[in-house]
């Protein structure tokens, strides 16, 4: 078989139907569930075992010494409705201070995919502000560049993004992280959303550690079968040194959320210093974890559970293998878990 | 319900984009490159001799080109130091300094250092000069400012930083220090705004205490300054901010001295 024709198999074995009764369409709060108060499937690879139990069993499931390293990325209200039934949602700060941004029609009070716009067409936006477009940057993403700062702008004009699914529009806080410290992520690095100060009290009380990393999250382009791109990340040097030493010591290096992974693994491979070794590394990652490209710094994950054909669904197959992770969601489906970014969760343990 | 073939389309073909040019990923352990103003004397000299002891390169101004170079032939290391006189006031000298920072690669981190006192003996709010006023505003808020704008596309393609030395007289009513703590409370604040609207770019503004440095010694004319400490004291303190790269937000130096030795 050819590269490509396994490269078409992989992706086709992580196709399935999602049925939509498992969207979680509010978060757990509106459906009188606390925010830890979700289910998690756990999956154990090298026992090849599934079990299932609420997300607040974590810290029994973690032991002393092992270390979660959580992303500090605060989420923006990154959707703004521009004229002529247009919404932009901004994803992705490059260097120059353009940024990559999504077009999409308004319709129904949510969005969906537009394909339209021309480089060097001027959007405006409310506040009187111009976007212009600059080069198409994926099927999806355009180079656009704001004519006003756009954090602060987002803050006072901009909106969460939101997708059909959910059916009605939450406040920012809904999409915050109790980790979450610096704004800059389109979407929610949901994952850590149901840590609470008390679990993480009753992780630290077991003998668990913490570590930041920073990993602004773009629009969910590696939801689906689309292009990836790349994303601003930091690993600190503290955290490195943690990372390094939570592996020499035997423990178990935990990333909460595939945003952790990517960060962890572009900084394994920042130099030459050894396998297994991260370095404090910063910049724009476009590493793809993938089953044929293997994990050198991470051992485990806490995820959501996530769309047919991602590219994230690649990087979890990284951690399970193809078959583990088959028998992971057909369970999952079976037993009623939610999908989307406040839905139920999965912890990958090697 | 297994994983298999989806009855779904699969993926349509898509065209290609071309991407132009993206920066990589950089190790931070890497030699880096560094914009410190004011280095001729005092703190911006120890921070020099500090960073270039660890291997760093460097762009340093002062107004006065002998000490400036008497300074940058003193620094130990291997480093290179680019030694340029000027008037940071001066956009012609603000666009010298990002220019000889572009020759060693790109600036990592600029320290805007360089200050000035303002009127001496300080003088009261009720009483100031204004034109001195306006310079110290000037030197201390609107130059460093400038050069930050100047520098920041290269210090967001390399997740670089800026450091602005500030004091406790931004935020203490000191009687006598209105002039100069009005305009580091602006610095301060265009420095939190700063961190607020870059996600990339590190912004920190540190406090170093009060250390026997020259402007100390204008603040307290014809008085023995000799207990407070030598600006080298507190480098350690500013070296482990920018190595561990800190969280952006006001720091004080001596909050920041390593506590331990490393294994």
């Amino acid at each position: 078989m050819t590269a490509v024709a396994e490269y078409v198999d992989a992706r086709d074995r992580l196709a399935f139907t999602l049925p939509p009764e498992h969207e979680a369409h509010e978060p757990p709060e509106a459906r009188g569930v606390p925010r830890d108060g979700v289910a998690m499937l756990v999956s154990r690879a090298a026992a090849g075992e599934i079990s299932h139990h609420a997300f607040t069993d974590l810290p029994s499931l973690l032991l002393p010494g092992d270390l979660l390293v959580v992303n500090t990325s605060a989420t923006l209200p990154a959707a703004v409705r521009a004229g002529s039934g247009l919404a932009v949602h901004f994803s992705t700060p490059l260097p120059d201070g353009d940024w990559l941004v999504e077009l999409r029609a308004a319709r129904d009070g949510t969005t969906a995919p537009y394909g339209g716009g021309t480089p060097g067409q001027q959007l405006g936006l409310p506040g009187g502000a111009a976007l212009t477009l600059g080069a198409r940057f994926t099927g999806r993403l355009w180079r656009a560049r704001l004519s006003t700062a756009v954090v602060p702008y987002l803050l006072r004009h901009g909106s969460p993004i939101r997708y059909s699914y959910v059916q009605r529009p939450w406040p920012v806080e809904s999409y915050q992280t109790v980790f979450g410290t610096r704004p800059g992520s389109a979407e929610m690095p949901s994952a850590s959303r149901p840590f609470t100060p008390e679990i993480v009290a009753r992780l630290v009380a077991r003998g668990v550690t913490f570590a930041p990393i920073t990993l602004h999250t773009g629009v969910s382009s590696l939801e689906g079968d689309e292009d990836p791109y790349p994303e601003p990340f930091d690993v600190p040097p503290a955290t490195a040194r943690l990372v390094n030493l939570t592996r020499r010591s035997g423990g178990r290096v935990i990333a909460v959320g595939t945003t952790v992974v990517r960060a962890l693994e572009t900084a394994a491979r920042a130099d030459a210093a050894g396998p297994r070794l991260v370095s404090p590394a910063a910049g724009w990652t476009e590493h793809i974890v993938t089953p044929e490209n293997p994990l050198l710094a991470v051992d485990g994950l806490v995820t959501g559970l996530h769309e047919p054909r991602s590219s994230h669904l690649r990087m979890l197959a990284a951690f399970a293998g193809l078959d583990l992770l088959g028998r992971c969601y057909a369970a999952a489906i079976d037993r009623g878990y939610l999908w989307h970014e406040f839905g139920d969760l999965h912890l990958l343990l090697p | 319900m297994v994983l298999g073939p989806s009855d779904q389309a699969g993926p349509a073909a898509r065209p290609m984009f071309r991407r132009g040019a993206l920066p990589s990923v950089r190790n931070m352990n890497e030699t880096k490159n560094a914009v410190i103003t004011g280095a001729s004397r005092g703190l911006g000299l120890a921070l020099a001799r500090g960073l270039a002891a660890e291997g760093w390169s460097l762009v340093i101004d002062a107004r006065d080109a002998g000490p400036l170079h008497a300074a940058a032939a003193s620094l130990s290391g291997s480093a290179r130091v680019i030694p340029l006189p000027g008037d940071i006031t001066d956009p012609a000298h603000r666009a010298a300094l990002r220019d000889a920072a572009d020759r060693l690669g790109g600036p990592d981190l600029l320290i805007n250092n360089a200050g000035t006192l303002g009127a001496s003996p300080l003088p009261a709010i009720a009483d100031y000069p204004i034109a001195e006023l306006r310079e110290a505003f000037e030197v201390n808020v609107l130059a460093p400012l400038a050069l930050t704008q100047l520098l920041l596309p290269a210090l967001r393609r390399r997740g670089g930083a800026v450091l602005s030395v500030t004091s406790d007289a931004a935020v203490e009513p000191y009687a006598g220090w209105g002039g100069y703590g009005a305009a580091k409370a602006a610095l301060e604040q265009a420095s939190h705004v700063l961190a607020a609207e870059e996600n990339v770019v590190r912004v920190w503004w540190v406090d170093p205490g009060d250390i026997r440095t020259r402007m100390h010694q204008e603040a307290f004319p014809g008085e023995d300054i000799s207990d407070r400490p030598l600006p080298e004291t507190v480098v350690p303190g500013f070296l482990r901010l920018v190595t561990e790269r800190m969280p952006d937000g006001r720091y004080r130096a001596a909050e920041l001295m390593p506590s331990g030795v490393a294994s």
